[in-house]
């Protein structure tokens, strides 16, 4: 290795390698240190969040070459693994948006989590989980990518069942493992087949090879589609989403980090990683963008009706991996890692501003359990505020820049219909953050906790405001500054920045007639939101269970998966070994019986019997 | 020509003559102290002999050699120990798990003198197979591993003990049978017994039968005992009712003696069959692992759970050996050999931890348990990483065999690998059903006395949850040896394999 590995953008494998060395740091020592250990895990982190803008600097400063560093990790024969750093644009733009968040996530836990009697252990596995996100986002190979994206998904199992001894607990972090894991392994064969097809793991190799007519179409299809049914699962898309609501049962810090910021948007930075070689087959584009679209508008309806508070964000962020994927499907990868980073922080913000709330209001998430608490918690309304509005895309804020961009996107290589449909999802994005918005901070109090919520302490405050801050000026990197030609050339070359100003003015008047509507049904009761509600029963009742989905699973699992084991495992019992085995057994018994009458001690008998085998003997031996 | 380096001669032995020390002066508490003694010197020993294994040489080292132990002219057995890159990490694991196996049964209070003297002798005949290089004494020592066992099952097992013990003993016969005709044969047609002379012997010789009959002959006992479908069901029944200790063994290296003979005989004697039936290995495999995992997700008895998971997890061995058809053998064969080692510290954990939370909760029974992650963290903590290794996560030995098998068999199997990844996903849904109904949900007011494990419990524990993690995170210090092992064997197969096109 002659390149320094401790200096500049080489440095950067350091930034996960902090986090996972302080992950049993913090399990083996935290116990006999204060604070458990957690600012172990605070400082690996912040350390990683300084070494990003060192990285990033370097990177600007002239090292704009992909930098590779490998280590050998296993050889076989031939073949060889190699585990490889790879620091470009997307991946310096991913480390900026993890450790910012998981810093903000984790001292904002400080406060949030005191008092649970497994505080360290939190800690601990929020440090694993920053490490193996971060090594996610740098790995060069795909086989190192797949590593870390399970070890991202144990992560998540462990945070989500955080609180094992609720049964609900549990059964969420079972359900998310295994639905990502169905995903995971459509990503391991897509994987394999490149493996088979290019004798390399390395991602910017196998895309070469692909560019250069290495790889058939038709592989490049499979695995393309294959790869990208892990992102869905990872990302949950639509119909692999459903373990994402259910995920809000472990602690909200963690639902900001993991299931609104950083985990999930690993399948969108897969999909944005690999879309060069989704470039090269048009169908796989198409896919990617209408299960995107899908996702979109699906999960945006299903947010409209639900009431839990952490459910409505978590199907708002499935709604906006959605937006991403549908951008990433029109080849526009800078905007969709721009509404990426945008929307990261702006739900890391709404979901930290919902744990304010629950900490203020006994853990109640019922949105109609709360009211008028923009009185009682003016600082966390005025946060949750801005990122509702970024989220429904007003400009100035940051979602309406990103969610521009996207749409010009879709506009110029989708048609009208794509576009339409994504405005469509646009007003249903402004109309559910309105809503949740209005029921949950105006009006009156409708519960005693309500009544008795109070502001949250500095150190769950401090974070908030420092995400509201960014959320509110970040639409700013869109722009081109300098020689900085805005975000998504930064991203994608080749991109030339330009607004369409019809479409920016259609965007914001949709977004904006989104709110009001939610104006009308929420807060001035123009319209009742209940008659709505009956007039359409059943698309309503189906919303509020989101569409069966859930429902579909069950049956396939009890009736087909389960019920086969249940023949399966009769099968091997009575007819395997009660009848194959036992039954043979028993014959051989029986026979025994019958077979000692030729037992005659007769010597022309046994003579007659061994002619017999010797000449059966030699008439196999003749015949092979 | 004789040839004595002793250590293979001592790790054979060393157990061995522990074994008739306990029998003839030890009782109780004392014979228990014995065989820890003697199964930690002797993990040192094989850890030592693994560490002086020369990858870089290759071959056959540490031989122990004396020609004509039986030394009739018509019939010559030499004692003829060695190990190879296959047989060394095998060795390093028995080694493993011997001592696994004594804290295992730490709280083993009926007949201690005898159980211990059992597991003892199981341990020398264990490595007796892995080192011998004479085929008479490879099935000598074949041979000599049952007795230990059916003991240690029909004494110290639960439920149906005797059946089961029975059972283990007349399917093991009967592959042995078969086995011993085919070694006979192998020797009246090449008049040797040397393993390292015989693959190139057989290929020049005049055989009595024909090849692909000897092949079948010899791979019938070895897929008994791995075991591979239709001959597995003597596995459910021998696991559940066994003893934690002799669980721990039987999972952990017996079934790996099968998988250690695929390659020692049918792979490396019968190069031209094994690619010719690779179709065979390949259904086998595949139906191992989705009939193994299907019936596995619906069973209630923890230990049954995962022996039926063992059924499963074999089968990926299998799928490995089959990759011998495609260009890729060299990492089908690599990862099946990985499987091996690794399934054996990961089953073993899983029995282990399952076998302590049995003495505690007295029950085995899925639904009688909950929320014991409470009570006992340590044990919750071992059983998820196992667990988690079982299911092929990164980071876990686990992972690295189950890659390596994909790698290797999707080139030459492509739908059966497909469809064995549906074997994963089942794998991930039973093992964390178990793990989230025994460990997570509210704990029950009947487990508010169970305690966490003890010291003489959480060494064992902490030196597997140690093998798997290091395997896992670095796996070259077991691929390396392995793969010098399989080097010549798999050259042999790819040159007929392409060849033969």
């Amino acid at each position: 290795m002659s390149i320094d590995i401790l200096t500049g953008a080489n440095a950067a494998w350091l930034i996960p390698a902090l986090s996972i060395i302080a992950f049993p740091t913090t399990v083996f020592l935290g116990r006999f240190l204060p604070g458990k250990g957690s600012f172990i895990s605070i400082l690996a982190i912040f350390l990683g969040f300084i070494l990003f803008w060192f990285v990033l600097f370097d990177f600007l400063s002239g090292n704009s070459v992909p930098l590779h560093v490998d280590i050998d990790w296993i050889h076989i024969g031939f073949w060889k693994i190699t585990w490889g750093f790879l620091v470009d644009r997307i991946s310096i733009v991913m480390l900026g948006l993890i450790t910012f968040v998981a810093l903000l996530v984790q001292i904002y836990s400080l406060q949030y989590m005191k008092g649970d009697n497994r505080y360290g252990w939190y800690f601990s596995l929020h440090a694993f989980f920053a490490g193996s996100m971060l090594l996610v986002v740098l790995a060069d190979n795909l086989l190192f990518l797949y590593f870390a994206w399970e070890l991202v998904g144990l992560g998540s199992y462990l945070l989500i069942g955080f609180w094992f001894d609720r049964r609900s607990a549990a059964e969420a972090a079972k359900k998310a493992f295994i639905t990502t894991r169905i995903g995971d392994v459509g990503l391991l064969i897509g994987i394999i087949i490149l493996f088979k097809a290019t004798g390399t793991f390395h991602i910017s190799s196998i895309i070469h090879a692909a560019q250069n007519g290495g790889v058939a179409d038709s592989t490049i299809f499979w695995s393309s589609l294959l790869i990208f049914l892990g992102a869905m699962g990872k990302s949950g898309q639509f119909p692999l989403h459903v373990w994402l609501p259910d995920a809000m049962e472990g602690p909200t810090p963690v639902s900001a980090l993991i299931h609104a910021a950083t985990m999930v948007a690993a399948g969108v930075y897969l999909a944005v990683r690999m879309t060069p070689l989704f470039e090269l087959v048009p169908e796989v584009q198409v896919t990617v963008a209408l299960v995107g679209l899908i996702t979109f508008i699906f999960a945006g309806v299903v947010a409209l009706v639900t009431t839990d508070i952490k459910r409505v964000l978590a199907y708002s962020t499935i709604s906006h991996l959605g937006l991403m994927m549908l951008s990433v499907g029109t080849g526009a990868v800078g905007a969709a890692l721009f509404h990426l980073v945008v929307h990261g922080i702006s739900k890391a913000l709404l979901f930290l501003g919902a744990g304010n709330i629950m900490h203020a209001t006994n853990d109640a998430t019922d949105c109609w359990s709360f009211g008028g608490l923009k009185r009682k918690m003016p600082i966390t309304t005025g946060i949750f505020l801005i990122g509702s509005l970024s989220l429904a895309g007003i400009a100035p804020l940051s979602g309406f820049f990103s969610k521009d961009e996207i749409l010009g996107s879709v506009y110029q290589n989708m048609g009208y219909a794509f576009l339409i449909i994504t405005l469509v999802g646009g007003f249903i994005s402004a109309l559910y953050m309105s809503r949740i918005f209005l029921i949950t901070f105006t009006g009156d109090p409708r519960t005693d906790f309500a009544q008795n919520a109070h502001e949250s302490s500095r150190i769950m405050l401090l974070p908030v405001v420092m995400l509201a801050i960014v959320a509110f000026f970040l639409g700013m990197v869109a722009f081109p500054m300098w020689d900085f030609n805005g975000f998504s050339a930064f991203v994608e070359q080749g991109y030339k920045f330009h607004i369409i100003p019809w479409l920016a003015i259609v965007s914001l008047m949709v977004a904006i007639l989104g709110l009001l509507t939610g104006w009308v049904f929420y807060y001035k009761s123009l319209l009742s939101h209940r008659a709505m509600a009956s007039r359409f029963g059943l698309f309503y009742r189906g919303a509020l269970v989101g569409f069966w989905v859930d429902s579909i699973y069950e049956f396939i699992i009890n009736r087909v998966v389960l019920a086969l084991g249940r023949l399966i495992a009769a099968f091997d019992r009575i007819v395997v070994n009660d009848t194959g085995i036992d039954g043979s057994g028993k014959s051989v018994l029986l026979s025994a019986f019958k077979i000692r009458l030729i037992q005659t001690g007769k010597i022309y008998s046994y003579g007659t019997a061994m002619a017999f085998g010797v000449f059966l003997a030699v008439a196999v031996w003749w015949v092979f | 020509m004789t040839e004595f380096s002793g250590l293979l001669t001592l790790a054979i032995f060393l157990p061995i003559v522990g074994a008739i020390l306990i029998a003839l002066f030890l009782n109780g508490k004392n014979a228990r102290t014995l065989a820890l003694i003697t199964t930690l010197a002797e993990l040192a020993l094989t850890s030592y002999i693994f560490l002086l294994y020369d990858k870089e040489k290759g071959g056959y080292q540490l031989v122990d050699k004396f020609e004509g132990w039986i030394p009739f002219d018509t019939f010559r057995v030499d004692y003829f120990l060695g190990i190879d890159g296959l047989s060394a990490p095998l060795v390093l694991l028995t080694g493993i798990l011997g001592i696994v196996a004594v804290f295992a049964s730490w709280s083993v209070s009926v007949r201690m003198k005898e159980h211990f003297m059992w597991l003892l002798v199981l341990q020398g005949a264990v490595i007796g197979v892995f080192t011998s290089l004479d085929f008479f004494l490879f099935f000598l020592f074949w041979e000599l591993e049952l007795i230990p066992m059916f003991f240690l099952i029909s004494i110290w097992g639960t439920g149906r003990k005797e059946y089961s013990a029975m059972k283990f003993i007349i399917f093991t016969i009967l592959g042995s049978a078969f086995l011993l005709i085919g070694i006979l044969s192998l020797y009246f047609s090449t008049n040797t017994f040397d393993m390292t002379l015989l693959p190139d012997k057989i290929a020049g010789a005049n055989l009595i039968m024909p090849a692909s009959v000897l092949f079948f002959l010899t791979i019938i006992g070895f897929a008994i005992k791995l075991p591979v479908f239709p001959f597995h069901t003597w596995l459910p029944d021998a696991h559940t009712d066994a003893p934690t200790a002799a669980s721990v063994m039987l999972a952990g290296v017996l079934l790996k003696m099968g998988g250690y003979g695929m390659f020692r005989v049918s792979a490396s004697m019968f190069p031209e069959q094994i690619v010719d039936y690779s179709w065979l290995l390949a259904t086998l495999g595949l139906i191992n692992i989705l009939y193994g995992a299907a019936i596995t997700i619906r069973q209630t008895d923890l230990k049954r759970l995962i022996a039926y998971s063992s059924v499963s997890h074999m089968g990926f061995v299998l799928l490995g050996i089959a990759a011998a058809k495609g260009g890729t053998a060299e990492l089908g064969m690599n990862g099946a050999a990985l499987q091996m080692f690794t399934h054996g510290t990961i089953t073993g954990l899983l029995f282990l931890t399952v076998g302590f939370i049995y003495e505690k909760a007295h029950t085995r029974y899925i639904p009688d348990l909950g929320g014991l992650a409470n009570r006992m963290p340590f044990l919750a903590a071992g059983l998820l990483v196992a667990g988690l290794a079982s299911l092929g996560l990164p980071g876990t030995s686990g992972f690295v065999a189950e890659i390596t098998i994909f790698m290797g068999s999707f080139p030459a199997w492509h739908w059966f690998a497909a469809l064995a990844a549906i074997g994963v996903v089942l794998t991930a849904g039973y093992i964390l059903w178990m793990i989230q109904r025994v460990m997570f949900g509210p704990q029950l007011l009947r487990h508010n006395n169970l305690s966490d494990a003890s010291i003489p419990e959480m060494i064992p524990v902490a030196i597997l949850v140690a093998s798997i993690l290091v395997v896992g995170i670095y796996p070259a210090v077991i691929s390396d040896v392995f793969n010098t092992g399989l080097d010549p064997i798999v050259g042999e197969i790819t040159s007929y394999a392409m060849g033969g096109k």
